[in-house]
């Protein structure tokens, strides 16, 4: 093995760097100025009117709703509060009361927790399948691309009820399984049930991250290659050193996009709430929301929630796309 | 993902939210009911939501009935997304006309107005019809919400053969009742219980300490008082959870496959149930067809009848319906009509709501499941002895969530059921409260 190529740092493309780097003078020449006009012209607005009418209507009416919803609150009268009820300003209420909720609040740390845990896991399995697909010949990788690719075409609430079935005791193969050996897994206890949950997300959603991470691998152009492998590159050298830095893109999108799946975990409780009495009605934010909204019928509670777990996860997603630009920039 | 034009957006609307916030906005259901008007021969047609199998009797009176069709729409089961979905249908002004709704659940849909105020519509002449206390379960400040079904009072069902071949006497107390879990440990070489200890199921734990006398709930004028740890509940708890500590019961969630399964084969050798689990245990357990047979509650005083009450519930005719009058009259023919209280209980809907001499009813059966006892005997004694002063507060549905998680937490180690309750009481006065009620603790 040589190593000219490797202790100089990894070898860089000498064309631009594969994502949106800043232009390289200030200033720039008169015409491109002009081209980069900051007010988008009439024609813009035609192409851009049906994807606003949509996001207006799909996602700016509902969240203004939901935190109209979250304002307000019921006002009781009558005997035992049981007359005409009326609906009232309620200003900060609803968000006072939930943040009082320990259990509300204990669901938070419980998603971090998942997601510190989940993430990482899901996320290196689904590099580790890209990567060795990338190296597969093309004939078995479509055939085991859509393989991986395949739990995610199962609806989360039957996945769960899919893995329920694996952990019941008594029904499930697994258990009878580990109980002739002497283990007694108790996936549906206490302790176990958030790692039970975690796997069954892992399950479902490692293939599509792994197709992301495939599409960025496939946009990596040959020539890099033929050239690490003139610098002597081998496979692994390859791999940690040129796709590696490359799909970080992929990366930091399924990265926020499983931050944000992880906030926003319902179906999977929900599902085995019926299974295991350790999933409680506060498991998670979402199912909170959810009880308070439906089963509880107090749905302006239910919005400060949601608002809340909106705001977390944005918070959450936006720290953590500052904190990977902060670090590419530095690392510059 | 939120952009900061969704910020823009939502912090525009909530500065615009208190301008808003009078207009347009109602408390709970979104259209009232109001009858409407039927030219003669009009065909009235009633949506029916409820998880309850009740199928054939509907049929029936589709049959009689040819001018006022019911269509049943089978929804999950109260709080496992029927009632989610009823109180949804209610916000969106969407309802069925009619619905399955227990009696704990009643004063949560009065809460939002979700039910049609049925003395309006002359309710009222057929209480005469209906046991009082189960009536009564529909009636807030003096006038009817929803028309009794069917209740269901508590027994002891047990396995004769396994009783005969351990040598055991069927227990009369809770004492004796230890006692025989004990033995029935020891002498089926720990493969069977007594009964199951269901984790998570409030209404059923519930049902032991309204049989010892404790009430959880009442009011003080105006105020919502919960009381999870007065000395009889706190009795009930320590009993229990001295069965669970000594592993005398078996902790599986009734009415989950693991259930049915110890229920076929003998690992549970009794059941603490309502009478309307009949069914389920004929349903799901065939093969221990003439071994069951069914005794009142273990008491706390030798000789005593005292009793309780788990599950039960009303037919609600929903806010919104336009045809209050036709639904009236089906939810009276339901569940008064002889024939189709036969249908019913053939389904296993509960004790009959109906004022019924339980002699030539359709309840007065010896049962060849039940090795030819005539069981539901049992079951009258029961239900003339259930306290009929428990109150549910309209906050239940999400209370008994807590009390069932903090119990399911203790039984699987963490704590104990006193102590489990005891963190529920408080966690059941917030929930009154964020409904903008009056409540506190009893202590």
């Amino acid at each position: 093995m040589t190593t000219s190529g490797t202790d100089t740092g990894p070898p860089r493309p000498t064309g631009t760097p594969p994502t949106g780097a800043p232009p390289a003078g200030r200033g720039g020449a008169g015409p491109a100025r002009r081209r980069r006009s900051a007010r988008p012209d009439r024609k813009a607005w035609t192409f851009l009117a049906p994807f606003l009418a949509v996001y207006l209507f799909a996602m700016i009416l509902p969240i203004g709703y939901a935190v109209h919803q979250s304002l307000l609150k019921v006002e009781r009268s009558g005997p035992l509060g049981l007359g005409e009820p009326s609906v009232a300003f309620a200003g900060l209420d609803n968000y006072a009361l939930a943040l009082e909720q320990t259990a509300f609040l204990e669901s938070f740390g419980r998603v971090l927790l998942f997601g510190a845990v989940q993430v990482p896991v899901m996320l290196l399995l689904a590099l580790v399948l890209a990567l060795l697909l990338d190296q597969v010949k093309d004939r078995w990788a479509g055939l085991l691309r859509a393989t991986y690719f395949l739990p995610y075409g199962v609806p989360g609430v039957i996945a769960t009820l899919l893995w329920g079935f694996l952990y019941v005791p008594g029904i499930s193969p697994v258990t009878d399984l580990l109980g002739k050996l002497d283990v007694q897994p108790d996936f549906l206890g206490y302790d176990n049930v958030l790692w039970s949950i975690a796997n069954i997300v892992v399950w479902e959603f490692t293939g599509y991250n792994m197709l992301v991470i495939v599409a960025q691998l496939k946009s990596i152009p040959e020539e890099l290659y033929e050239a690490a492998r003139i610098d002597g590159a081998g496979p692994w050298e390859t791999a940690l050193r040129i796709k590696l830095p490359l799909v970080r893109p992929a990366l930091v999108l399924t990265c926020v996009f499983s931050i944000i799946g992880t906030m926003q975990l319902f179906a999977e409780p929900l599902v085995l709430k019926r299974l295991a009495p350790a999933v409680t009605s506060d498991y998670t934010p979402n199912l909170s929301a959810y009880f308070d909204a439906f089963g509880n019928a107090n749905v302006h509670l239910a919005a400060a929630k949601s608002v809340l777990l909106a705001a977390v996860a944005m918070v959450l997603s936006f720290t953590f796309l500052s904190l990977v630009n902060r670090k590419r920039r530095d690392g510059r | 993902m939120p952009t900061r034009r969704t910020l823009l957006a939502a912090t525009t609307a909530a500065a615009a939210s208190p301008a808003l916030a009078a207009c347009g906005e109602q408390a709970g259901a979104a259209r009232m009911t109001r009858q409407a008007h039927r030219a003669p021969g009009e065909r009235v047609n009633l949506v029916f939501w409820t998880w309850v199998p009740l199928q054939k009797a509907v049929a029936l009176w589709n049959k009689l009935h040819p001018d006022i069709h019911v269509t049943v729409q089978t929804v999950p089961a109260n709080t496992s997304g029927g009632y989610q979905k009823m109180h949804a249908s209610l916000k969106a002004g969407d309802p069925p006309d009619l619905a399955q709704v227990e009696y704990y659940a009643l004063p949560e849909f009065m809460l939002v107005r979700g039910l049609t105020d049925l003395t309006a519509y002359g309710a009222d002449r057929l209480k005469k019809h209906y046991v009082d206390w189960q009536w009564q379960q529909g009636v807030f400040a003096g006038r009817t919400y929803a028309i009794p079904q069917g209740s269901g009072p508590m027994g002891f069902f047990y396995r004769a053969d396994l009783y005969d071949n351990w040598d055991l006497e069927v227990p009369r107390t809770w004492d004796e009742f230890r006692q025989a879990a004990r033995k029935i440990k020891k002498r089926s070489g720990g493969e069977s219980f007594v009964t199951a200890f269901p984790p998570v199921n409030a209404q059923w734990f519930a049902s032991f300490p309204w049989q010892r006398g404790a009430h959880w709930v009442r009011t003080e004028g105006d105020t919502w008082i919960v009381d999870l740890t007065d000395e009889k509940t706190r009795q009930v708890a320590d009993f229990w959870d001295g069965m669970v500590r000594d592993k005398l019961v078996a902790p599986l969630q009734d009415s989950q496959s693991s259930f049915f399964k110890g229920l076929q084969t003998g690992q549970l050798a009794g059941w603490l149930g309502a009478q309307w689990q009949d069914a389920l245990l004929r349903g799901n357990a065939p093969g221990t067809k003439g071994r069951w047979r069914v005794a009142e509650l273990p008491q706390w005083e030798r000789g005593e009848h005292a009793s309780a009450n788990w599950g039960g519930s009303a037919t609600a005719i929903l806010q919104g319906t336009r045809h209050p009058a036709q639904a009236l009259k089906f939810a009276h023919w339901l569940n008064t009509d002889l024939r189709s209280i036969e249908l019913l209980v053939a389904a296993g809907y509960g004790w009959p709501s109906a004022e019924l001499e339980l002699a030539g009813s359709p309840l007065d059966k010896p049962d060849p499941f039940f090795g030819g006892q005539v069981y539901n005997e049992v079951f009258r004694t029961s239900d003339r002895n259930v306290d009929t002063s428990w109150r549910f507060a309209p906050t239940t549905t999400q209370s008994y969530a807590h009390i069932q998680d903090n119990i399911g937490r203790a039984v699987a180690g963490h704590g104990t059921l006193q102590q489990a309750l005891a963190d529920a009481q408080g966690m059941f006065v917030d929930d009154l409260q964020a409904k903008g009620l009056d409540a506190r603790s009893a202590r």
